[in-house]
């Protein structure tokens, strides 16, 4: 009995100290270009940020981009670097060094004014990047 | 206590056990010998519910038990020991009894107690065990470190914290030196003195003829004689079985 | 600390619940390589829960958890029953099925004019909470530690315990702990109710760090590496699949040296192990060793004590 309700004076404890969701936040969206940067397993990604809803460029952020692989989950880490604001409003370039060509879940976390975290799916091949975009005929991979 | 009736076992078109009748009394040690393969360890492994039974029925106290599950079994007061020892090599000594245990004390125990092993008659009564069986010192030693002899001896301490009714033990002396089968004789008949009843299978014909009440001869799957030991030792089938003269 | 080290830590921190949970069927004596199916249904299901829901993170935690627990139950009751490889090939086949099903799955519901929720292959994105709620990358990594440590904590207490003692006569020699006294189907069935749990834990978490999941996510790749994990890191303790996950994770991952060859040495080394320690490197034995150090110690402590002042 005594257990029972220590739980839940424990459970009620974390439920009024929990953090409250900030509503009407403002959300991203990300248009990610890369291209090989002639070394291997490296791209140059230029990023441009906008909001979602309006459609306005994002600038004046702080961006870091990471990237893991979906596939192999927590296994891959990518050390996280600063992307640089480029002349034009909303767009970021950084340059990516990954562990191997594949699928990669490439992670834009913004800072400053507008506080989220983008993920862009993208195939990093030796030659080209492309989006991913899963169809129904990539089933049974 | 214990009422085999017509139990058979086949594997394929091998009759391990064919037809045996058997009844193991109360507080008495019944012996149970015959010839390599005659079916002595399948019994004990019916018994024990390790493999169902082709036909027939086991009875204990009365009691249907033929298609209760081994874990039952040995809850109603069932327990044995294995002709090749079978012990918990990566669990320590004590630990080995702890479970095996199966005292009223423990089952009064509250939640905490009988989970996290705390209470104090619990480990007296482990203890007193190891005493027994002369491994104390071995309290907490892996019991797959054990030498030969102390692993037989931890086997058997197993078998004897489960309170059982009744006790199988399968072959006790085998790759025993004759000063350790002299202890065991010992721990037998004292295990008698305190109430146990034994079912004793052994292929060491004088150990048993010196400690059972009773025994019983197996052939070929088949009960060939029954009776006290000296009138079985003058039994002209047994000699039969045993030296194969006609 | 930096971005990176927290993000690796965390990585292990969530990793090493589904070590933990393949570690605990292995303790059984049970080799599953379905582990991973939970995992997912944990992220699915705390996901859907905070995101679509709007519930808070703990209770989603739970319920994602309970999932686990119910699912591995269901599915324990059945298998359990099979034996060695045939049980393994099973929990393999199920975790297939629920992947290629949340391959299938779209469950949408519109919020700020977004459509969230799983979307098939496309996978379950926007699991937002942690950005919504401004929880940081460090605190968010201190919650998924100090989950850890109650799990961890309820592991030293479970190898202790009577219920401990019994999964690892299970693991040993199931015949035997049945002759014990031991109901084994049972006591399986419970532990591959708290294995799923495990996982799912894990999968709930993984879900909020990330805000995204995907099926691709619960490839076999997870489950065969969280089975590894106690094999190299040892089944004595359980801080044996954690060193697992810290060798590989951790150690692996730092050395930029073998970056895409490192799977390549992962397995060699896993081979290599399971040669020369079958049973990992804190397999029972060291335990036991250093245990009884511990005692030796401690009563040697308590000698002198004793002695003349």
């Amino acid at each position: 009995m005594r257990t029972i309700v220590c739980t839940l004076v424990a459970i009620a404890a974390l439920l009024a100290g929990y953090p409250q969701a900030a509503h009407g936040q403002v959300r991203a969206k990300a248009a990610v270009t890369c291209v090989s940067a002639g070394q291997v397993l490296e791209y140059d990604c230029t990023i441009k940020l906008a909001n979602a809803r309006s459609g306005e460029p994002l600038s004046g952020l702080t961006v870091s981009v990471g990237a893991d692989m979906p596939s192999m989950p927590g296994m891959h880490n990518v050390r996280r670097v600063k992307a640089t604001e480029q002349a034009e409003k909303g767009a970021y370039h950084v340059r990516l060094e990954l562990e191997m060509h594949g699928d990669w879940a490439v992670h834009i976390d913004l800072r400053g004014a507008v506080r989220d975290r983008v993920v862009a799916m993208l195939r990093f091949e030796e030659a080209e990047v492309t989006d991913v975009k899963p169809s129904p005929s990539r089933r049974g991979h | 206590m214990l009422d085999l009736q017509g139990i058979a076992k086949h594997f394929g078109g091998v009759r391990a056990v064919d037809g045996v009748d058997l009844t193991v009394k109360r507080g008495e040690i019944l012996g149970l010998i015959g010839p390599n393969g005659s079916g002595k360890s399948t019994i004990v492994n019916l018994v024990s519910g390790l493999f169902p039974l082709t036909s027939g029925r086991i009875l204990f106290n009365g009691d249907d038990i033929s298609d209760l599950p081994s874990h039952a079994r040995v809850g109603l007061g069932i327990a044995r020991t294995f002709q090749n020892i079978r012990l918990f090599g990566q669990l320590s000594v004590w630990q080995n009894l702890w479970v095996a245990q199966n005292s009223r004390l423990q089952r009064q125990e509250m939640f905490f107690k009988r989970w996290f092993g705390g209470s104090a008659g619990v480990q007296a009564e482990i203890g007193r065990t190891l005493e027994f069986f002369d491994l104390a010192h071995k309290r907490d030693e892996l019991a797959a470190n054990l030498s030969f002899g102390e692993q037989r001896r931890l086997e058997f301490a197993r078998a004897i914290s489960a309170r059982p009714n009744l006790l199988l033990l399968d072959e006790p002396a085998a790759g025993m030196n004759a000063e350790e089968v002299d202890q065991l004789d010992a721990r037998i008949r004292k295990m008698r003195d305190e109430g146990f009843t034994v079912l004793l299978i052994e292929h060491h014909v004088e150990l048993v003829m010196s400690v059972a009440d009773r025994i019983a001869v197996l052939n070929f799957g088949r009960k060939i004689a029954e009776g006290p030991p000296a009138a079985v030792q003058d039994d002209a089938a047994v000699r039969e079985a045993y030296l194969g003269t006609r | 600390m930096d971005d990176y080290l927290v993000s690796v830590v965390s990585n292990i921190g969530i990793i090493s619940f589904v070590a933990l949970s393949a570690y605990l069927l292995l303790l059984t004596g049970e080799i599953s390589f379905g582990q991973q199916a939970f995992f997912a249904i944990g992220a699915y299901a705390a996901g859907i829960a905070t995101a679509m829901w709007g519930w808070p993170l703990p209770l989603a935690i739970a319920w994602g958890a309970a999932a686990g627990a119910a699912c591995a139950v269901t599915l324990g009751i059945p298998t359990l029953r099979l034996r060695g490889l045939q049980f393994a090939i099973a929990t393999l086949a199920f975790a297939e099925m629920v992947r290629i099903l949340f391959e299938l799955w779209r469950y949408q519901i519109d919020i700020d004019g977004e459509p969230v929720g799983p979307n098939g292959t496309d996978g379950f994105r926007n699991i937002r909470y942690v950005f919504d709620h401004n929880i940081e990358a460090f605190d968010f990594m201190m919650l998924i530690y100090a989950v850890l440590a109650v799990t961890l904590g309820s592991f030293m207490l479970l190898e202790r315990s009577r219920l401990g003692v019994i999964f690892r006569m299970i693991g040993e020699d199931a015949t035997l702990a049945s002759l014990q006294g031991i109901a084994v189907a049972r006591y399986k069935v419970f532990a591959a109710g708290i294995a799923g749990a495990l996982a799912a834990v894990g999968g709930g978490l993984y879900a909020h760090l990330t805000t995204y999941v995907e099926p691709r996510t619960f490839d076999v790749m997870l489950g065969v590496h969280s089975l590894a994990y106690g094999l190299i890191g040892g089944l004595g303790t359980a801080l044996g699949p954690l060193l697992g996950v810290v060798i590989d994770v951790g150690l692996l991952e730092s050395v930029r040296l073998f970056a895409g060859y490192r799977m390549i040495i992962f397995g060699g080394l896993v081979a290599l192990l399971l040669i020369v320690r079958p049973r990992g490197l804190l397999d029972e034995r060291l335990v036991h060793g250093i245990g009884r150090l511990f005692r030796n110690a401690k009563s040697g402590t308590t000698r002198t004590g004793r002695g003349p002042p």
